[in-house]
């Protein structure tokens, strides 16, 4: 098969992250001591020679760019310096890029002031949505729907879902279309028979289960090669809990409006701290609180290799979803405390703003690796034919 | 201490090939040369080698010659076991500041018979044989070591008193005390050496902790005739190792450490050792692990090939980590470039660091002339004047401007004692007119003048 070269992907490439792949002479040390790289998937030498030689077709059907969890190792023992590490990290946000064919995702990365602006300005276009049709504010009890009518949140909220899941889908149809026609799988080999399926649900359970929601690599492989740190410090922890948070409070939104679509509860009514949903919430904020504080933190302090080098996406994606988690958690201590106070309603505009801002542009910046990573795991844990490769 | 001074025309620093080789090339013209050295031996690192690549000759047996003429040349004093502490320069000549180390034996006396070693009771690593051997705290330093004087390790010692006690001369003396030392030299020539890179330079090979791991400097020693065990033995249990891996470019090529140059002798010691170890070992499989190979000199290029053609093994890798095993086996971590790029751990029972150069001595400690961001003597012409330096009246020669081989280090040496002589004019009892008081700065020479001048000379020696 004819390879197509295109020589601009290495300074493209490089407009996505501080890498110096030029300096590479190709010995391998990096993909030698990844804790992740395996005979199904090596990297990043590989990749990086991709870059060098303008493959781009090759890089952005590469499972591997989401198989590297940015341990660092790579980039701490490269003899040219070249920053491997970063490589990868660079390469995602090509990628994310690339797989978005509204370009929004491209100036979010490459124009970080604009990129900045646009944000600012989507939530406080939300923001201005929700004020121009509130309601009264009720000084006695938060009456928080009253203030914002729970139906207008609830589509604005639909109508979002269905923008974000339709530009994701969109991501993901490219970038799976892409890696199965390199990994050479076809529909048969997910659906055809029940070898397949049964093959196909066991990789669906590791890539989701395992190591999305367990995070078995990033907890064990990466681990062996980190700095010591305190064991709430862990990088692995950190984002468990920025995760689970997220998926935490994600799940009781949901579940919040489908109770009222059931007729149990009213969105916004007050309820016992133990009430199922309201507990998943409290303790979800708490997590995602926790987690997103200590990654700024160790991002402030360049804790750790992994954050030594901090885009403004990169900042984006935490302050964004420190942002959520803050306002929801104070949104709590105002709800519930003896005397409502008005600043109440405020602030309730601002987490409604910021969360609607956060799932909308999911799809545009770094939170995408949420769907693209377990897309690739899928991949890998699918191992097909390696003896034809 | 006790006050000397003398005055000589060259002042060499550093008794290696290199040192050897200027200061005999400069005593031959007629000038008068001290040789110091800071080790109880001449030789440098030359004379701990096995054999030497790409003639195979034994390192001793061509060196020993060198050493033992400069030793005896009557224009040439040597001192060993002597600090250089400054080099400073006084008009047109140089004051240098020497400290006579103390041996605790009286080197007119010692007579090199050994009784005190074989009376010391203290036994301590022989820093010679890459610390594998012992040695006593009363000793003389290696078997071919020039002087053959003894010394004490006055650190080691527990002043049992028993080599005084066989001492047939008397040499012994626990009261000797460093001699301070002024010279007045004419010129200088650099010739400080290398060290190699440590063995524990990059963690991820396990140099220092593993014991299995040596550094190619302790694999010539163990393939030396007269090295620590007398053949190859893996130092953890004493087995012979039949399953030997090399790693190139272990302290060298690797901004890591520090050092992003090539230390250009290492794939050629390397190919060198694992054909004398599928001598020594026949049975052995031998593996290269290697980026690039670098073998650029005259007949390297054959030899490589003569090495590949014994049925070495050479893996394109870079090792990126080395891992011990219980029973001290080692694993290496290397992806297969040139295959399927998957990545191996390949079981060996010894593995050699092919361990790089870096500067022997900082020359800023005693003396002014600028030095490369790598702590190597530079030249302001580089190109054209290698041993030249950035003081006049001094110039360099050998590993202390940049690793190279012995065969370059010998040319270098050469070389520098010709601009030196130059520098110098006619040497002072020599028949003809000399030109007095013209002091010329090397720098300023033309190839012309230097050609006259080395003509002139060979008229002079005639
Ligand atoms: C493992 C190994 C194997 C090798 N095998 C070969 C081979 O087979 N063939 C080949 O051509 N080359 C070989 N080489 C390279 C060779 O060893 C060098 O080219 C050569 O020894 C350089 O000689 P030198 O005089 O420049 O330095 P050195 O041998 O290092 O001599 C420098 C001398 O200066 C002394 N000194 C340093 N500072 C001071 C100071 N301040 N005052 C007084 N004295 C000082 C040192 O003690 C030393 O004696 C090998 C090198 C290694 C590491
Ligand atoms: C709701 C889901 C998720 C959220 C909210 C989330 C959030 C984040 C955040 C905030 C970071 C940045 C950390 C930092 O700045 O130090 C990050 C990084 C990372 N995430 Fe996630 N993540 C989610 C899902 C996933 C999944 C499913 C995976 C799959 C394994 C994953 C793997 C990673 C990895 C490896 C990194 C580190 C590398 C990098 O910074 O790009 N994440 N994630
Ligand atoms: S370790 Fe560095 S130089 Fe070696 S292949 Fe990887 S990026 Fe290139
Ligand atoms: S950053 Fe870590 S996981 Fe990613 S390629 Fe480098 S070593 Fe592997
Ligand atoms: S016993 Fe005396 S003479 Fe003999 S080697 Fe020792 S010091 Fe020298
Ligand atoms: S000579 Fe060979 S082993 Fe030594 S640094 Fe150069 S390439 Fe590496």
């Amino acid at each position: 098969m004819a390879v197509a070269i295109d020589p601009t992907l290495l300074p493209e490439l490089q407009r996505y992250g501080a890498f110096d792949v030029a300096a590479c002479f190709n010995c391998g040390n990096c993909t030698a001591v990844c804790p992740l790289t395996d005979d199904d998937a090596t990297f990043p030498r590989r990749i990086i020679r991709y870059a060098q030689v303008g493959m781009k077709a090759e890089l952005l059907a590469s499972k591997e760019l989401w198989t590297c969890y940015y341990c660092g190792e790579c980039s701490e023992t490269c003899p040219r310096q070249a920053e491997p590490g970063e490589f990868m990290a660079a390469a995602r946000r090509y990628a994310i890029a690339s797989y978005d064919k509204t370009r929004l995702a491209r100036t979010m990365y490459l124009q970080p002031v604009i990129g900045t602006a646009i944000a600012v300005m989507l939530a406080a276009v939300f923001a201005m949505f929700m004020y121009v049709a509130h309601g009264p504010q009720d000084g006695s009890t938060l009456a928080l729907f009253k203030f914002i009518p729970s139906e207008l949140i609830h589509s604005l909220g639909l109508a979002i879902m269905i923008v974000v899941g339709l530009a994701g889908l969109a991501g993901i149809v490219t970038m799976a279309r892409r890696i199965a026609r390199s990994e050479g799988v076809g529909w048969g080999t997910v659906f055809g028979g029940r070898a397949a399926l049964g093959r196909s649900a066991r990789a669906l359970w590791i890539a989701l289960g395992i190591e999305s929601l367990g995070q078995r690599r990033y907890r064990k492989d990466c681990e062996s090669v980190q700095e010591p740190v305190a064991w709430y410090r862990r990088r692995w922890l950190l984002h468990a809990l920025t995760m689970w948070g997220f998926l935490g409070l994600f799940g009781a939104t949901i579940a919040d409006y489908g109770l009222e679509l059931l007729g149990t509860k009213a969105t916004g009514t007050p309820v016992p701290i133990w009430y199922p949903v309201r507990l998943l919430g409290t303790v979800a904020g708490a997590m995602l609180i926790f987690g997103t504080t200590m990654l700024i933190l160790n991002r402030l302090q360049q804790a750790n290799r992994s954050v030594r080098k901090s885009q403004s996406a990169d900042w984006t994606l935490l302050l964004l979803l420190w942002l959520t988690g803050m306002s929801g958690f104070v949104l709590e201590l105002a709800l519930y405390l003896p005397q409502a106070p008005t600043w109440g309603y405020w602030v309730f505009l601002f987490h409604v703003a910021i969360a609607m801002e956060l799932v909308l542009l999911a799809p545009f910046m770094k939170l995408a690796h949420v769907v693209y990573r377990p897309v690739a795991l899928f991949f890998y844990a699918l191992k097909p034919s390696t003896s034809a490769g | 201490m006790i006050e000397q001074r003398i005055d000589i025309d060259a002042l060499v620093v550093g008794a290696g090939i290199a040192g050897l080789q200027s200061a005999l090339d400069l005593a031959d013209r007629g000038y008068s040369v001290l040789l110091v050295e800071r080790e109880a031996s001449i030789g440098g690192k030359m004379i701990a080698l096995s054999k030497v690549f790409p003639t195979m000759d034994c390192a001793s047996c061509i060196t020993t010659p060198r050493m033992s003429s400069a030793a005896h040349h009557d224009n040439i004093t040597t001192w060993t076991y002597t600090d250089v502490d400054s080099i400073t320069p006084d008009g047109a000549a140089f004051t240098a500041k020497l400290t006579r180390k103390a041996r605790y034996v009286d080197e007119d006396l010692c007579i090199g018979c050994r009784l005190c070693e074989y009376a010391c009771p203290v036994e301590l690593p022989h820093e010679f044989e890459g610390n594998m051997g012992a040695r006593r705290a009363a000793y003389i330093p290696f078997g071919t070591a020039i002087p053959q004087k003894a010394l004490i390790d006055i650190d080691g010692c527990v002043y049992c008193g028993k080599c005084e006690k066989a001492c047939p001369t008397d040499a012994i003396d626990f009261g000797q005390k460093p001699v301070s030392v002024t010279v007045h030299a004419r010129s200088v020539v650099i010739a400080t050496g290398f060290e190699t890179t440590p063995l524990d330079a990059k963690k991820e090979y396990q140099g220092g902790v593993a014991a299995n791991v040596i550094s190619a400097l302790d694999m010539e020693r163990l393939l030396s005739p007269n090295g620590p065990y007398g053949r190859v033995l893996r130092p953890s249990d004493g087995k012979i190792p039949d399953n030997v891996a090399y790693v190139q470019c272990a302290g060298s090529r690797d901004e890591t450490l520090g050092v992003p140059y090539c230390s250009r002798v290492c794939c050629m010691y390397a190919i060198k050792q694992t054909m004398l170890l599928s001598g020594s070992l026949p049975l052995a499989d031998i593996t290269v692990y290697y980026m690039d190979i670098r073998a650029f000199g005259k007949g390297y290029e054959q030899f490589y090939q003569t090495a590949r053609s014994m049925g070495i093994n050479f893996v394109k890798a870079k090792v990126a980590r080395i891992e011990e095993e219980p029973n001290g086996d080692l694993k290496l971590r290397v992806e297969i470039i040139e295959e399927d790029g998957r990545v191996s751990e390949m079981a060996h029972d010894l593995v050699v660091l092919s361990v790089g150069l870096k500067p022997g001595d900082d020359p800023r400690r005693f003396i002014g002339v600028d030095l490369d961001q790598y702590g190597f003597v530079a030249s302001p012409e580089p190109k054209l004047d290698a041993t030249l330096t950035s003081m006049p009246g001094v110039a360099a020669a050998g590993t202390a401007i940049g690793p190279k081989d012995i065969v370059d280090s010998i040319m270098e040496a050469s070389a520098a004692a010709t601009k030196v002589a130059t520098y110098l004019g006619p040497p002072p009892n020599s028949p003809q007119p000399a030109d007095d008081g013209v002091q010329i700065d090397i720098r300023e020479i033309e190839a012309g003048d230097a050609l006259a001048v080395a003509g002139h000379s060979e008229v002079l020696r005639g």
